[in-house]
C-alpha cells in the first residue's frame, strides 16, 4: 500500500521529528490527565442538559408520521419513490425468478462457464463447490434472493458509477467537487443509512437495494476516474491531433485504455454490495443476510453459521471471478476464432441443463440431497464453550470491569463540556485548529442530537476495541514484516478476511462470548486486523532497501533498527493503519447493536424495528458525527 | 556531407503555408495577465518566481514556406514542444496568431480544427503516443478511421504505410512487442497515412539507430522533393537540422533567437548561443561560394575554374590547390564574383580555431573538421 516517499526516506530519521513526535504525544497525555482530573473532581454532575437537545428526534418523528399519511397521496412518493421502490422491487424478484427459471442446474452450468471462461478451472471448480454448498445447506432459495439484490444493486451502482466517474476523470473541475461528497460517503457508516431508506422506500428488498447502491457507488467513481486519468497522456495527444472527437477519444482511447482498472472498480463494487447487502437483512432485505440476522436473533450458532459458510463462499467466488475478469491472461487461453462457437456452447449447455432439470423434476434443488451441518455446528461449540468457556468469560469479565466500564463512565459522568474540550484539544494536538474545530463541533453534536450517552458509550467501546486492533496488528505486522514465511502463511490468510461481509464475523463472535458489548468488540477487533496487519507490514517492507543497509552498516541491531529506522520510517503506513483500523472498528461496533452490543446502533436497530424514526435517524447522524470526529483526528496525525 | 540548401526564399515570394505571428505560451494560473503586464520583458525564471508562470513561447514569429521543411533547435526546456504544440492548437496559444494557409486557426471552431488536423497537418511525437491495445495496423489507421473510411480502404492504405517505414509483418503485432525505434516509426506511419499537407516532427527520429535515422530522414526528403510535403521538424541534432532544414530556427528561453539557412546561422551567428550551437559543423561543409565571394580584383586574372553558386567551400579546395586563379563563381554563363584562396584558408582557419578550443587539435585539410 501506501509506500515511503523518496524525500522522507533520503532524509532519514532525523531528531526533529522524533522531538515532534514526542511533544504530540505528550500533549495527548496532558489532554487525557485534564479529562480525568475533571471526571474525578466533577463525576456525574453535569450530564448534557436536556435543554441543549436541539430536538431534531421529534423532527424526525413528525416528518415520518407526514410520510405514513401521505405515502400514498403526496406526488413525491405517488411518483417518485414509490415507483422507484416497485421498479426496484421488480427488478430483484424478475432477477430472481431468472434464476429460479434457470432451475439449480442451469444456474450451477451457467455459473461455473461464465467462471472458468473467464478466471481458470480452479475458480469454476470453487464456484461449482459453492454452490454445491448453497444447495446442500438448504440455502438454495436464499442464496439466489441474495444474488438477485446483488445483481440489481451492483448494476445500478455501475450505472450510476461509471458514468460519473468517467466525468470526473475527464473533468477536474466535477472531481473536485465530488470528492467530498465521496469521501463522506466513506466514512459513513453502513448502518447510519439504513433507516432513510427505509423511509423513504419501507421495508423490504427496494429500500436494501438502494441502500446497498449507495453503499457500492463510491469506489465505482473512484476507481473509474482514476483509470480515465490515468490513460496515457502521449496516446490521448496523438489521438487528438488526428482530428478526434471527444466521443472518439472516450470510446476508442479512453475506455479501452482504462478497461482494466475499470474492472478493479467493479470488482471493489461487488464485494462491498455483498456486505452491504448482508447488513441490509436490517432493513428487510431476505436472503442469506436474513437467514444470518435470524439466527444470531435466536442465538443458533449452527444455523448463522450455515448461512455465514454459504454468504462467505459467495463473496470469495465472486471476488475470484471478477479479479480475473479485467485480465485476459487469467482464463484460458481460447483463440479468437474460437470465442463465439464457445460462448454459444456454453449458453446451449445451459439451456441443455435447464430441460434436463425440467424432466428431471428438479426445478428446485431436491429436498433429500441435503447436509446439516447445524447440529455439528452447535455440539462443537459446546465442546468448545466446556473447554475456552471459563477464559473466554474470564477475558470478556475483565475487558469488561477494567477498560470498558471505567472508560465508558469517565466519557458519561465527566462534564459534558469538558468532553467537547477535550475532543478540541485532542484535535488541536493531533492536526492544528481546523481538526479542533470539526473534532469539538461533532462531538459536540452527539449531545446536541439527544444520543450524548449513547454516542459516548459508543465511542468507549471503539477506543478499547481499536486498542487491541492496534497492538494486535503491529505486533503481527512487524513479526510479519521480519520473517518472509510468516508473511507468506498470512496473506491468503488476510485476503479472505477481508472478503468476508463484516456481519459474518459477528457469528464466531457470538458462539465464543455470547451476547453483550464484548462479542461485538472481538467481531470489531477480527474484523480491523488485516488491513492494520497489511499496512504496518507493507510499511516496514516499503523502508527503502539503502537505508536499512546504511543502518546496519552502522552496527545497529535488529531492536535499534526496528525502533530508530524502520518504524520511523514507515511512520505514514502505521498512522494510515491506526487510520483504518479505527475506521472498520467503528463500523462494526455499530453493527455489534444485534447481538447485544446497545448504544448508537441499537438506536438504529430498534428506530428501524419500531418504527422510531426520530431515534433511528438521531443515532445514524451521531454515528457519522463520531466517524467524522475519529477519521479526521486520526488523517490529520497520519499527515 | 550537408548540399546546400536550396533556399526557397530566392524563388519568387510565394504566400506561406505557416504564418507565425506574436506567438506566445504561458503556464500556470493567469497566464493572461503577463502579457502587457509589467512582467512581460521579463526573463522566465523572474517570471516564474513573481506568479508561478512558465514562459514556455515568447513572442514568436515566422513563416514556413510551402514546400519547405523548418527546423526548430534548441536546448532542452526551450519551449520546441510546445510552440509545434501551438500551431494545431494541441495546446492553446496564450496569444498571437497562427495562421495556416490563409485561415486563422485561433479562430477555428472545434469542427473545423478537427477537420484540420484530420487532413492538413499531422503530427509525429517524441514519445510516439500509440494506443497500446491496437495493432500496429489499427494504430496506423486510426487517422483514417476517425475519420469515417471503411475498414478495408483504410487497412490497405496503413499497409502500404507500414510497408514504407520497413515494418512490413508486424501488421498484427501490439505497440508493446516493439522496440522503441519500431514504434517511432509506426508514429512515422500513422502521420503520412492521412497523407497531410504539412507534417509536424516533435523529434521523430531521436529513438532510431543511425542506418535507420538515415533511411527516415531520407524518406522525409523524398516527401518533401516529390510530394511537395512541408514540415515543421524538432531536432536536437546539428547534422540532422543541417541534413534537412531549408530554414532553422534556434529556440532559447521560449525566444527565436535567430531563423535562417545553415550558411546564414554558421557565417552570421546572431549570438554567441547560436554560435556555441553552430560551433560543432565545419563551415567548409556549409558555407557556399556564393556566401563567400567578392568582386574580382583589379588585374586578378579571370582564367580559374569556375563554380555554381550553391558549391560549398570544401569542394572548391582542390580546385584552388590546382593554380594561383580565383575560382570563377557563375550563374550560367554570367560572373557573379570570384573566391580566391584568402577566403577559404580564413574559412578554414575558423573551423581550425573552433576545433583548437575544443581541444581535438589541428585536421588534416581534406577532412575538414568532420571528426
Ligand atoms: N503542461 C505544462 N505545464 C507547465 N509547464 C510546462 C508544460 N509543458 C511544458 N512546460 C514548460 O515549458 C517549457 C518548455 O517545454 P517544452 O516541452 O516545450 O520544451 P522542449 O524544448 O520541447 O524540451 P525537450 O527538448 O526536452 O523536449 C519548460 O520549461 C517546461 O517546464
Ligand atoms: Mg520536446
Amino acid at each position: 500500500m501506501a509506500t515511503e516517499t523518496t524525500p522522507r526516506t533520503a532524509a532519514g530519521p532525523d531528531g526533529g521529528q522524533d522531538g515532534l513526535l514526542h511533544r504530540t504525544w505528550i500533549r495527548v497525555a496532558a489532554v487525557f490527565a485534564v479529562l480525568i482530573a475533571g471526571y474525578g473532581l466533577l463525576r456525574g454532575q453535569m450530564p448534557f442538559p436536556d435543554s441543549l437537545d436541539v430536538g431534531l428526534g421529534a423532527l424526525f418523528d413528525d416528518v415520518y408520521a407526514w410520510i405514513v399519511e401521505n405515502r400514498n397521496t403526496s406526488p413525491l412518493f405517488l411518483y417518485g419513490f414509490n415507483y422507484a421502490s416497485v421498479g426496484l422491487g421488480s427488478a430483484v424478484i424478475l432477477i430472481n425468478q431468472g434464476l429460479t427459471l434457470l432451475t439449480p442446474l442451469g444456474v450451477i452450468v451457467l455459473g461455473t462457464f461464465a467462471a472458468w471462461r473467464v478466471a481458470g478451472a480452479k475458480v469454476a471448480a470453487f464456484t461449482l463447490a459453492t454452490f454445491a454448498v448453497f444447495g446442500l445447506l438448504g440455502l438454495w432459495d436464499q442464496a439466489m434472493t441474495t444474488l438477485s439484490l446483488i445483481i440489481t444493486s451492483v448494476l445500478l451502482a455501475l450505472l450510476i458509477g461509471i458514468p460519473l466517474g468517467i466525468v470526473a476523470g475527464r473533468r477536474p473541475g466535477f472531481e473536485r467537487a465530488l470528492r467530498p461528497v465521496l469521501d463522506f460517503m466513506q466514512i459513513m457508516p453502513a448502518f447510519a443509512y439504513l433507516m432513510p431508506m427505509l423511509l423513504l422506500f419501507g421495508i423490504g428488498n427496494p429500500a436494501a437495494a438502494v441502500a446497498t447502491t449507495v453503499y457500492a457507488i463510491p469506489p465505482a467513481v473512484r476507481i473509474t476516474a482514476l483509470a480515465i486519468r490515468g490513460v496515457d497522456k502521449g496516446a490521448l495527444e496523438a489521438a487528438e491531433s488526428l482530428g478526434s472527437t471527444r466521443r472518439q477519444i472516450l470510446a476508442k482511447v479512453q475506455l479501452p485504455l482504462a478497461k482494466r482498472t475499470i474492472m478493479l472498480g467493479v470488482n471493489q463494487t461487488i464485494m462491498l454490495a455483498v456486505s452491504m447487502v448482508v447488513i441490509a437483512s436490517v432493513i428487510g432485505a431476505g436472503g442469506l443476510g436474513d437467514a444470518i440476522y435470524q439466527a444470531l436473533n435466536k442465538v443458533d450458532v449452527g444455523r448463522a453459521f450455515e448461512a455465514g459458510l454459504a454468504i462467505v463462499l459467495m463473496a470469495i467466488a465472486l471476488d475470484r471471478i471478477t479479479a480475473a475478469a479485467g485480465d485476459e491472461a487469467r482464463g484460458p487461453h481460447v483463440p479468437p476464432a474460437l470465442r463465439r462457437p464457445l460462448l454459444i456452447g456454453g449458453l446451449l449447455a445451459t439451456a441443455a441443463a435447464v430441460v434436463v432439470g425440467r424432466l428431471a423434476g428438479l426445478a428446485d434443488w431436491p429436498r433429500e440431497v441435503r447436509i446439516s451441518i447445524s447440529d455439528w455446528v452447535n455440539a462443537a461449540n459446546t465442546a468448545v464453550q466446556d473447554v475456552f468457556g471459563g477464559f473466554t468469560a474470564w477475558l470478556a469479565e475483565a475487558t469488561l470491569n477494567l477498560l470498558l466500564d471505567p472508560l465508558r463512565s469517565v466519557l458519561t459522568d465527566s462534564p459534558w463540556w469538558l468532553v467537547v474540550l477535550a475532543a478540541a484539544a485532542l484535535g488541536l494536538a493531533l492536526g492544528g485548529w481546523r481538526i479542533a474545530l470539526v473534532g469539538g463541533v461533532s462531538i459536540l453534536a452527539c449531545g446536541l442530537l439527544g444520543a450524548w450517552e449513547e454516542s459516548m458509550d459508543t465511542l468507549s467501546q471503539v477506543v478499547v476495541a481499536a486498542l487491541a486492533t492496534v497492538v494486535v496488528g503491529f505486533a503481527i505486522g512487524v513479526l510479519a514484516s521480519r520473517s518472509d514465511r510468516l508473511a507468506a502463511v498470512l496473506r491468503p490468510i488476510l485476503d479472505a478476511m477481508q472478503t468476508l461481509p463484516p456481519f459474518v464475523y459477528l457469528i464466531p463472535a457470538v458462539a465464543l462470548f455470547g451476547i453483550g458489548r464484548i462479542p461485538a468488540l472481538a467481531a470489531a477487533v477480527v474484523y480491523a486486523l488485516p488491513p492494520v496487519i497489511r499496512l504496518v507490514n507493507d510499511g516496514i517492507r516499503g523502508v527503502s532497501a539503502n537505508t536499512v543497509e546504511a543502518a546496519e552498516s552502522l552496527g545497529s541491531t535488529r531492536r535499534q533498527m526496528l525502533l530508530k529506522v524502520q518504524l520511523p520510517l514507515a511512520r505514514h503506513s502505521l498512522l494510515l493503519a491506526v487510520n483504518q483500523g479505527i475506521m472498520m472498528v467503528l463500523a462494526m461496533v455499530v453493527i455489534g447493536a444485534l447481538v447485544g452490543a446497545g448504544a448508537l446502533g441499537y438506536g438504529v436497530v430498534f428506530g428501524m424495528a419500531q418504527n422510531q424514526l426520530g431515534l433511528g435517524m438521531t443515532s445514524g447522524l451521531a454515528i457519522v458525527c463520531l466517524g467524522l470526529f475519529l477519521d479526521r483526528l486520526t488523517q490529520s496525525a497520519a499527515r | 556531407m550537408s548540399s546546400p540548401a536550396n533556399d526557397p526564399q530566392l524563388n519568387s515570394e510565394p504566400e506561406p503555408k505557416f504564418s507565425v505571428r506574436s506567438l506566445w505560451k504561458i503556464f500556470g494560473k493567469n497566464a493572461d495577465g503577463i502579457i502587457g503586464g509589467e512582467y512581460e520583458r521579463q526573463d522566465r525564471d523572474t517570471v516564474r518566481e513573481a506568479t508561478g508562470c512558465t514562459v514556455a513561447v515568447r513572442d514568436v514569429s515566422f513563416d514556413v514556406l510551402p514546400g519547405e521543411i523548418f527546423v526548430v533547435m534548441g536546448l532542452s526546456g526551450s519551449g520546441k514542444s510546445t510552440l509545434i504544440r501551438c500551431l494545431t492548437r494541441l495546446i492553446e496559444p496564450t496569444a498571437g496568431s497562427v495562421v495556416l494557409d490563409g485561415t486563422d486557426i485561433r479562430e477555428c471552431s472545434p469542427q473545423e480544427l478537427r477537420e484540420l488536423r484530420r487532413h492538413k497537418a499531422a503530427m509525429v511525437f517524441q514519445h510516439f503516443g500509440l494506443l497500446p491495445n491496437r495493432k500496429i495496423i489499427d494504430n496506423v489507421a486510426y487517422g483514417l478511421e476517425v475519420r469515417g473510411q471503411g475498414r478495408a480502404e483504410r487497412h490497405a492504405r496503413a499497409r502500404e504505410m507500414i510497408e514504407m517505414v520497413g515494418l512490413a509483418g508486424y501488421e498484427d503485432s501490439k505497440p508493446g512487442q516493439l522496440s522503441g525505434g519500431m514504434q517511432q516509426r509506426v508514429g512515422l506511419a500513422r502521420a503520412l497515412a492521412v497523407d497531410p499537407e504539412v507534417l509536424l516532427f516533435d523529434e521523430p527520429f531521436s529513438a532510431l539507430d543511425p542506418l535507420i535515422r538515415r533511411d527516415m530522414q531520407q524518406e522525409v526528403l523524398r516527401l518533401q522533393r516529390e510530394l511537395r510535403k512541408t514540415a515543421v521538424f524538432i531536432t536536437h541534432d546539428l547534422s540532422e537540422a543541417l541534413k534537412l532544414g531549408d530554414r532553422i530556427a534556434i529556440m532559447r528561453d521560449g525566444e527565436l533567437v535567430q531563423v535562417g539557412t545553415a550558411e546564414e546561422l554558421v557565417g552570421r551567428p546572431a549570438d554567441d548561443y547560436v554560435r556555441d550551437f553552430v560551433a560543432d559543423v565545419a563551415r567548409t561543409d556549409v558555407l557556399t561560394v556564393r556566401w563567400l565571394m567578392r568582386d574580382p580584383r583589379e588585374g586578378e586574372p579571370l582564367d580559374g575554374p569556375t563554380a555554381e553558386p550553391r558549391t560549398v567551400v570544401r569542394e572548391i579546395v582542390p580546385l584552388l590547390a590546382e593554380g594561383t586563379a580565383p575560382v570563377r563563381v557563375m550563374d550560367g554563363d554570367r560572373l557573379l564574383g570570384v573566391v580566391g584562396r584568402t577566403e577559404v584558408l580564413r574559412i578554414i582557419a575558423e573551423d581550425q580555431s573552433d576545433d583548437g578550443k575544443l581541444g581535438t587539435g589541428p585536421q588534416p585539410l581534406a577532412d575538414g573538421a568532420e571528426a
